[in-house]
């Protein structure tokens, strides 16, 4: 059983020489070679709040346990930002098209990952975001 | 304006009872517009010799707030238990263990706001990699 990660960074002109390049990582368990198993699939939520809202909250069973995270902005429109918070703490913001893959230690209950719809207004329409999480802690059975 | 593309893709025959293969194209552009990223500072790699200890890897003190700063890190470890604590401003983001590499934004927002790595062994090797529009 494996999944993998693939990631390509490339441009021609960003540096004297092009940029070139793609890593890929199978995923694994926490200090093991054995690979993750669990898996709350590919899930899509629309965004229409300003403040910050749990995508996926941290369970105690997962502390350092391994956990990646995918989530992707998937709005169209250059200004829309979705800001990305762990434990409250801005990791960044994810605009229209961008993705972002992380480790995710949950070292505490508090290390939810939420999301904010940070710059919508009722005239810029919801913000779809999708996102997925592969892990190994069996605990972890329901999303936020 | 360079033009930079982040490419993804997630797959597993084996994960789920379908195959699973999820890829997303991503193009490097400033905040909240569709300029493409002006700068880089290159693929770097950062060695830890000894004693392990946590270090700064980006210093939110340099960099302009709220831009759009991307950073990749990969953990160079052949060893399955070895791990990089990635933390930005004090919160544990997760561990990256042997293999493993991570892709995210980066606010910045204040000084505070480091990007901090934290070897759980000697001679672990980060390769890291920063895009912006700062």
């Amino acid at each position: 059983m494996a999944t993998t990660a693939t990631l390509t960074l490339a441009s021609a002109d960003i540096a004297g020489d092009p940029v070139s390049v793609t890593k890929t990582a199978t995923l694994t368990k926490a200090g093991s070679t054995n690979d993750l198993d669990q898996s709350t699939g590919l899930n899509r939520v629309h965004l229409r709040s300003t403040t910050n809202k749990v995508l996926l909250a941290a369970n105690a069973e997962g502390d350092n346990l391994a956990a990646k995270v995918y989530i992707i902005n998937k709005a169209t429109d250059a200004s829309l930002y979705v800001t990305v918070t762990i434990n409250a703490q801005t990791i960044g913001k994810l605009y229209a098209g961008d993705f972002m893959f992380i480790p995710w230690s949950q070292t505490d209950t508090d290390a939810d990952i939420e999301v904010a719809a940070t710059n919508w207004t009722a005239s810029t329409g919801d913000i779809p975001v999708e996102y997925a999480l592969f892990h190994e802690d069996t605990d972890f059975l329901t999303n936020a | 304006m360079a033009t930079t593309i982040a490419s993804i893709n997630i797959t597993s025959t084996d994960l789920l009872s379908d195959s699973l293969s999820l890829s997303a194209i991503a193009t490097l552009t400033g905040a909240g517009n569709s300029t493409g990223l002006t700068h880089t500072e290159g693929l770097g790699r950062k060695t830890l010799a000894s004693g392990h200890a946590q270090y700064t890897l980006f210093d939110g003190t340099n960099r302009t707030a709220d831009k759009a700063h991307k950073i990749y890190l990969k953990n160079l470890s052949g060893t399955a238990a070895e791990y990089f604590l990635i933390t930005v401003n004090g919160e544990d983001m997760g561990r990256l263990y042997a293999g493993d590499w991570a892709f995210f934004p980066w606010s910045a927002h204040d000084a505070d706001n480091d990007i901090k790595i934290d070897p759980s062994a000697d001679d672990m090797t980060l390769e890291y990699m920063l895009f912006t529009d700062d």
